[in-house]
């Protein structure tokens, strides 16, 4: 049961994404896209089962306000983490600068199929002006994030620059 | 059996993907209620904290800007009501004085106080707006709708000084209005307004109002100069001192009159 809190945490963050934060967290209008993120990272760290449950389940939670829509998106997501483990068992990711690069692949990936499931009429106008700008901003939070997960910033080094 | 087994493969990892695919096409196939319970289920145990959160964080909010809005409508109001009775004191002051009768030969010149100057704890001067261009002049007896107020004591073009008659330079030859025995009006330091000169076999009791008698020139007769407030009788002593209650409030002047000789 306690192994299993850490991703109630992460889902209670997404639940708090989608009814708090989205319009803070978005830069004009830019939107983060928590989820796909969130999902991505439990697969870069995680095994494939985690990665795929997890996905699910944060396909059900995001799209809880659209209840037609909830298996669409419960079964993107896992995709979603499946593919993300499975790159990442592939390619061996060592550098964070890959792990942003298969972040950069999995949001766009989440963003285009959203879209999709969602019934975009005017795909490549949504693509240019949603996914590849949300992809963008999601994976320089995703940056920020290893930076510090992977030490390579930390705050005795920040103290030291000011 | 067998074709039951072989249906799901003995990895535990195929099965989790099988129940996942699985459950992702009960809810797209739409069972009738699933989704809606699942989606129900969501958002009141993971949603509705949050949306909770938020409305409290929006109510905050709402309650800040009102607040600021109603501080801003109160200190307004506050403004407004000062104001108002500002002006509901003015019009009670100009009612009592729309009643006032100047004595018979004179004439009522109104003014109004500009400035009060004062001699130890008590007004002793004011400057009224009304001087030489007004035909104000030295020596004119100063009154409001209350009583006697003083003399004018200096003119300018358009101002003059007032000495009121809490200064102690400032005597009025005075009697009592019904027994018309006369003393003189002045304020001693440290006792207030006192009547002088009045002979201890004189009758005098609490309440007797003190009006100016016209004697010395300066002064209308008749004005009302207070009432005697105590009578204390010193033996040996041939006057009696007499404290008088001023007609007027000298502490809260605003309009006076200037008395001018209709001959003037």
């Amino acid at each position: 049961m306690i192994r299993l809190l850490p991703y109630l945490l992460y889902l209670l963050l997404i639940a708090m994404h989608e009814v708090i934060w989205r319009d803070v967290t978005g830069l004009f209008f830019v939107a983060l896209n928590l989820p796909a993120m969130i999902v991505a990272m439990v697969a870069t760290y995680k095994s494939q089962t985690a990665a795929a449950w997890f996905g699910f389940l944060a396909g059900v939670v995001i799209s809880a306000s659209e209840p037609s829509l909830m298996g669409w998106h419960g079964i993107l997501l896992a995709a979603l983490g499946l593919a993300v483990y499975h790159v990442r068992e592939k390619l061996n990711l060592e550098s964070i600068y890959s792990k942003v690069l298969l972040i950069v692949g999995a949001v766009l990936f989440h963003n285009i199929f959203s879209g999709v499931i969602n019934g975009t009429d005017r795909f490549f106008y949504t693509l240019w002006t949603f996914c590849l700008p949300s992809t963008a901003f999601t994976s320089v939070v995703a940056w920020i994030f290893f930076l510090f997960k992977e030490r390579s910033v930390t705050a005795e080094k920040l103290k030291s620059v000011f | 059996m067998s074709q039951i087994t072989s249906l799901f493969p003995r990895d535990w990892r195929n099965l989790h993907f099988t129940l996942i695919v699985f459950f992702s096409l009960l809810l797209i196939i739409n069972v009738p209620r699933l989704n809606q319970f699942v989606s129900q289920t969501v958002v009141k145990t993971l949603y509705f904290p949050f949306f909770q959160l938020k409305n409290l964080f929006v109510e905050m909010g709402t309650i800040s800007t009102e607040n600021n809005l109603l501080r801003q409508k109160l200190a307004e109001a506050n403004a407004r009501i000062s104001i108002l009775q500002e002006a509901e004191r003015e019009n009670e002051r100009m009612r009592s004085i729309l009643g006032f009768e100047p004595p018979a030969g004179y004439s009522l010149l109104p003014t109004k106080v500009i400035s009060v100057s004062y001699g130890g704890n008590r007004p002793v001067a004011a400057v009224i707006n009304k001087g030489a261009h007004d035909s104000v002049s030295i020596n004119q007896a100063v009154v409001n709708q209350q009583g006697l107020v003083g003399r004018i004591k200096e003119v300018m073009g358009d101002m003059s000084v007032v000495q009121l008659l809490t200064d102690p330079a400032n005597r009025v030859a005075a009697r009592i209005s019904d027994t018309r025995e006369m003393g003189i009006v002045k304020y001693r330091t440290g006792f207030g307004l006192m009547l002088d000169n009045f002979p201890v076999q004189g009758t005098i009791r609490e309440g007797d109002q003190i009006v100016s008698s016209g004697l010395g020139g300066i002064y209308v007769a008749g004005l009302l100069i207070g009432q005697v407030e105590g009578v204390i009788r010193q033996p040996d002593e041939p006057f009696c001192e007499i404290e008088l209650r001023p007609a007027a409030l000298f502490s809260s002047v605003e309009e006076v009159f200037v008395l001018r000789s209709v001959n003037e």
